[in-house]
């Protein structure tokens, strides 16, 4: 048992089809930490993801959330996570106030409390105008809003976002990383998985790199470009996936 | 309410909600459905066929047509509802909160008991008005009609979690369900069956099923009813016993 946010230790997972998603992952995120997770696609960062939430069960390893086992005693570990997933996946039968409250409900929050904390989100997130609206209807910016709104919903210690801003313009991509910030130095302890390395760079305390089910460096995007010979993050993430031909340090720049 | 009672009725009113926001698909057309049923079968043959077995033929055919407005809709309440949010991604949200397979698995199937009873409800009631229909025998009509409503229940549940695709679920009602309820004797008695077809009928469960809760109505049965109810309870003990196995190593839920 550790006082860590997130405590993983040789996590393993083989699908049915006997895909080995994660070959023995180890990592430990500090409660308040800013914590990526980078690697191309299929490394398994969503498998990771999916195992610390209940979504797939490991075939090994152990995972603690803030102490508690999240695999096999899960109530205390699930209770203390939020999780914004890379797919938007909205109940469409339900409205996006709905939506707010019932996932509070799923966690145990009393009706007044949930109620409270949904008009304060649809706020935040600028979706008070659509709160009677059915989430289907919602536009694509309006759904990740809520994807990200609900996540937060119970005030989860530990929030994982997976790819949270694929997709998304500009504008909004800022506005949440202002929120996910703001609840960050607020004490809450932040997973990312993302693909926008500068987003990491910017963000993150501490970054790791996993490929092929296994993570292969850690460190701040210092730290992992030094491990790599090269002078940034991107660079390091592209010698990580062996495509250090497109290194943009190697664009002259013609006057 | 404890933070476990919140859920557990947040998780059963989201399946509610469900339907009753379709209510017209949902209530509305299996209502209209055994109508038809009552006046084609009921009202037009009532009128050359007089008595069954001492009882007018409505009031024979009556009793079968609730179970079937129950049974019916409890299978398919829960198998789509739990396809469709397979489909859409959104029982992510329910399976990674800290939701015991036991909740989840009594909170789906609640959701097409409580649809069954409605529509099956709401059949007695306006049957009620439009025949004398008597309740002989309540004490046998209760358990029946309820272990019915929950043994399709646990069907759906079933159905939805090892289904795939639309397909499946429209294959198990079409081909299976279906066709055991209408050669399960609604309309008819199996004693004026030719052999060996009233032998086959015997070995049909929802035969059972109809003289169960035909004799709670009339007091007309066909069979034991001390041994049916003691088979139907274990029946339905037996599959949810399957489901709750199936929920708990979260077969076709989590990966």
């Amino acid at each position: 048992m550790t006082d860590n946010a997130l405590h993983i230790v040789d996590l393993q997972k083989r699908y049915p089809t006997g895909v080995e998603a994660l070959r023995g992952v180890s990592i430990d995120i500090k409660p308040g930490e800013f914590y990526g997770l980078l690697g191309p696609n299929g490394a398994g960062k969503s498998t990771l993801i999916h195992c610390t939430t209940g979504l797939a069960q490991p075939t090994g390893g152990a995972i603690e959330v803030f102490g508690n086992d999240a695999i096999s005693d899960y109530a205390e570990a699930r209770q203390a996570v939020g999780l914004a997933p890379q797919e938007i996946n909205l109940d469409h039968f339900l409205t996006t106030e709905e939506t707010l409250d019932f996932h509070g409900g799923y966690f145990g929050m009393p009706k007044r409390e949930r109620r409270e904390r949904t008009e304060e989100l649809l706020e935040t997130f600028s979706l008070t105008a659509k709160a009677g609206d059915r989430t289907r209807t919602l536009s694509g910016g309006m759904k990740r809003r809520l994807v990200l709104a609900r996540a937060v919903m119970h005030r989860p210690r530990l929030l994982i976002l997976d790819e949270p801003t694929a997709g998304v313009d500009v504008e909004l991509r800022l506005e949440l990383w202002h929120y996910v910030q703001k609840i960050n130095q607020e004490g809450t302890t932040i997973l990312l998985t993302t693909h926008y390395l500068e987003e990491a760079e910017q963000l993150c305390n501490k970054i790791a790199f996993i490929a092929d089910g296994q993570i292969v460096a850690e460190g701040t995007s210092e730290v992992l470009a030094e491990r790599f010979g090269v002078p940034n993050l991107e660079d390091a993430y592209l010698a990580l996936v062996g495509r250090k031909e497109l290194s943009r340090s190697h664009v002259e720049v013609v006057p | 309410m404890s933070a476990a009672q919140i859920r557990f009725a947040t998780l059963w009113r989201r399946e509610v909600n469900r339907f009753m926001k379709i209510k017209k698909q949902t209530i509305g057309a299996p209502l209209l459905e055994t109508f038809l049923y009552i006046s084609v079968f009921g009202a037009a043959l009532g009128t050359r066929i007089k008595q069954l077995h001492g009882i007018d033929y409505v009031v024979f055919v009556i009793p079968g047509l609730i179970m079937m407005a129950w049974s019916t809709n409890a299978f398919t309440n829960n198998s789509s509802s739990i396809l469709q949010q397979k489909f859409q991604g959104a029982i992510q949200d329910q399976l990674s909160s800290p939701a015991s397979p036991l909740e989840l698995l009594l909170a789906f199937s609640l959701g097409g008991f409580m649809r069954g009873l409605i529509v099956a409800g709401l059949t007695f009631i306006a049957a009620s008005l439009l025949v004398d229909l008597p309740v002989d025998h309540v004490l046998v009509l209760i358990p029946s009609l309820f272990l019915v409503g929950f043994f399709f229940s646990q069907l759906g549940v079933l159905i939805g979690v090892r289904a795939e695709q639309f397909d499946d679920v429209a294959f198990a009602q079409t081909f299976i369900l279906t066709p055991l309820i209408f050669l399960g004797g609604v309309f008819y008695s199996a004693t004026l069956l030719p052999q060996p077809w009233e032998t086959l009928t015997h070995f049909n469960p929802v035969y059972y099923m109809i003289n169960l809760v035909r004799y709670g109505f009339v007091g007309y049965t066909e069979v034991s009813i001390t041994l049916s109810l003691l088979a139907l309870a274990a029946a339905t003990a037996a599959i949810f016993v399957v489901n709750l196995r199936l929920f708990s190593r979260g077969y076709k839920l989590r990966a």
